[in-house]
């Protein structure tokens, strides 16, 4: 499963062929140089981007069926804390759930800000691994 | 031991955020869903500590928690049964 992982992270990378070969690793290096070639004309990363209906969706998804949530009042521009009445510890677990969701690993960084649903939409649309 | 000051909230959060991530990191179900729920109800339950002193102490604990629980993921990675968890098994029926 990691390996899997590992994998699709290297095929993506590959897929802009001049800047990846300056930031590979060691390991990744064998990868770009030896599969670069065939790989980058599989991946079409530019098509496997979600679409922001499909984002939103599941977003919203994921929130309503937070336990604590009350799903009739999750909207795409509702605050956690503020609307929803969760806490900080609720909203480290929401966005650890987004992030199983969407196949993230979102830095504490950009965690901690995400604090809305419009927030969570906004960076996870934008974000170039979202699957 | 010097008595440290109080973990900040954004230290606890990031102890909570460690745990939960480490948790998933378990190939064993059981374990990640146990380390799971504990790490959510003892975080609960801690959340209205007043006094200092039992603030440090969970904090304390907590890490150390931490500790083990990523030495654990390790050593049970190298000895993970090659077969899934009924529980992880999609469309098995009762879902």
């Amino acid at each position: 499963m990691a390996m899997k992982a590992a994998v699709l992270r290297h095929i993506r990378l590959s897929a802009a062929p001049t800047r990846t070969l300056g930031l590979a690793s060691p390991a990744s290096c064998r990868w770009g140089g030896v599969l670069g070639s065939v790989f980058r004309s599989l991946s079409s990363h530019g098509d496997d981007h979600l679409s922001k209906d499909e984002v939103v969706d599941r977003v919203l998804s994921v929130v309503k069926s937070f336990p604590k949530v009350d799903p009739s009042s999750v909207t795409p521009d509702v605050h956690f804390q503020k609307d929803l009445g969760l806490d900080s510890l609720d909203n480290v677990e929401i966005v650890m759930a987004l992030e199983e969701e969407f196949k993230l690993e979102i830095p504490d960084l950009e965690a901690d800000k995400i604090d809305s649903t419009r927030l969570a939409i906004e960076y996870i649309y934008n974000h170039p691994m979202a699957g | 031991m010097a008595s440290s000051a109080a973990p900040s909230p954004s230290e606890v959060l990031s102890l909570f955020r460690s745990l939960l991530r480490t948790a998933r990191e378990f190939s064993d179900y059981n374990i990640r869903e146990y380390m799971r729920r504990r790490t959510i109800d003892a975080f609960r339950e801690n959340k209205l500590l007043e006094k200092a002193s039992s603030v440090v102490a969970a904090y304390s604990d907590g890490r150390n928690q931490l500790l083990v629980a990523k030495r654990q993921s390790v050593v049970y990675s190298m000895y993970a049964p090659g077969v899934k968890s009924i529980m992880e098994v999609r469309g098995s029926s009762g879902d």
